[in-house]
């Protein structure tokens, strides 16, 4: 049987995840907002959401254990300068970069997350199964020492 | 086939001058030798709004944290250091230097495959009989008598557009009626799902158009 203690500090570990990945996923909608607003990229910057947006809520559940402070405040630091961002062509630069941010701090690939995500699902849904690992992600390649 | 030097206009002039700033080889040189997760740092604060080195060391615990090793700070914070050098040049010359950064570090990687019968050239057009000229030059060219490659550079997805995509197919269709095998690509330093999409929406042919994104730009050394 797992103590109380244990179970409850699980829990915890898990909520705290799903806050900073919805931190993460509230940002990231406001800055495809901004994007939106240069026409000509629309269907560029939908696009982008569609892959990506899933993704961010995915990580939550990319590492095991509680996130350390350290990588709570990297994602709120990185939500923090997308929300200084006043250009919509910048913010389109920065709609295919956050992702990438955030899953390098959480521990996990947003690609391989919004494989396991089909766009316009939430996480849980639809069945997924685990994501696939992805030789090409920064995070397993800087694991790997991989230059 | 054959590959010309550009005609040098008022851009290119003054575009010359922002590829021999020192800066461009120094970023290059460290983005060469850099990990995926440290070519994401360079565009990340090379994109970025704020120039506090703290704050991009607070943003990749992965490279500056506890965790990281010695060696991987190290050069994390050399190559830091250079991409605020990069953004402090203001908004405006910004774009040229990141333009100018991704040809070099394409340049390098491939210089190191490259010898005498195969030299990495910049800024070349590529001529063919009866064909006339592109206007633009293309970015870098590896110029084997064998094999040719040409390399289109951008800094982010959206540089793809159907002019670049075109006059790359442009090279290697144009080359394979001279029975020539022309290697044309794509270099963006951008996640390469982000290029996935873009590439998905254009019409222009690119189905023989190489890319090579941020988490692949090794591919380039062969």
């Amino acid at each position: 049987m797992v103590p109380w203690w244990q179970a409850y500090r699980y829990a915890t570990g898990v909520n705290e995840r799903n806050r900073v990945a919805d931190r993460a996923a509230v940002a990231y909608r406001a800055l495809a907002d901004l994007a939106e607003t240069v026409e000509d990229e629309w269907q560029y910057v939908n696009d982008l959401v569609d892959e990506y947006l899933p993704g961010i809520r995915v990580l939550a559940g990319a590492g095991d254990g509680a996130l350390t402070a350290a990588q709570i405040l990297a994602v709120d630091e990185a939500i923090a300068e997308i929300g200084l961002i006043s250009d919509p062509h910048k913010a389109i630069d920065w709609l295919s970069t956050f992702p990438h941010l955030v899953a390098l701090a959480l521990g996990g690939d947003v690609d391989a997350a919004a494989r396991a995500s089909p766009a316009g699902t939430e996480p849980g849904q639809a069945g997924d199964s685990p994501p696939e690992p992805d030789d090409d992600s920064p995070f397993r390649i800087l694991l790997g020492g991989d230059r | 086939m054959r590959f010309q030097d550009a005609a040098p206009d008022a851009r290119t002039v003054v575009y010359a001058g922002i590829q021999a700033d020192p800066l461009v080889a120094r970023v290059a040189a460290l983005l060469a030798g850099a990990t995926a997760a440290e070519r994401l740092l360079a565009r990340a604060v090379m994109n970025g709004e704020r120039t506090d080195a703290e704050v991009w060391r607070r943003i990749f615990p992965a490279l500056f944290g506890e965790s990281a090793d010695e060696e991987l700070r190290r050069r994390a914070g050399l190559l830091l250091a250079a991409s605020l050098e990069v953004a402090n040049r203001g908004e405006a010359a910004r774009s040229q230097y990141r333009g100018a950064i991704v040809e070099e570090l394409t340049a390098r990687l491939l210089a190191g495959r490259a010898g005498p019968s195969a030299p990495v050239r910049r800024e070349r057009r590529v001529l063919f009989d009866g064909v006339p000229a592109e206007i633009h030059p293309y970015d870098v060219t590896v110029e084997s008598a064998t094999r040719p490659e040409v390399y289109d550079c951008k800094w982010g997805a959206r540089g793809i557009n159907a002019d670049v995509l075109n006059q790359l197919d442009d090279a290697r269709t144009h080359a394979a009626e001279e029975e020539i095998d022309v290697r044309v690509a794509l270099v963006v330093f951008d996640a390469r799902r982000s290029c996935e999409l873009r590439l998905d929406r254009s019409t222009a042919n690119h189905e023989q158009t190489r890319l090579v994104a941020l988490e692949s730009l090794d591919e380039l050394k062969g």
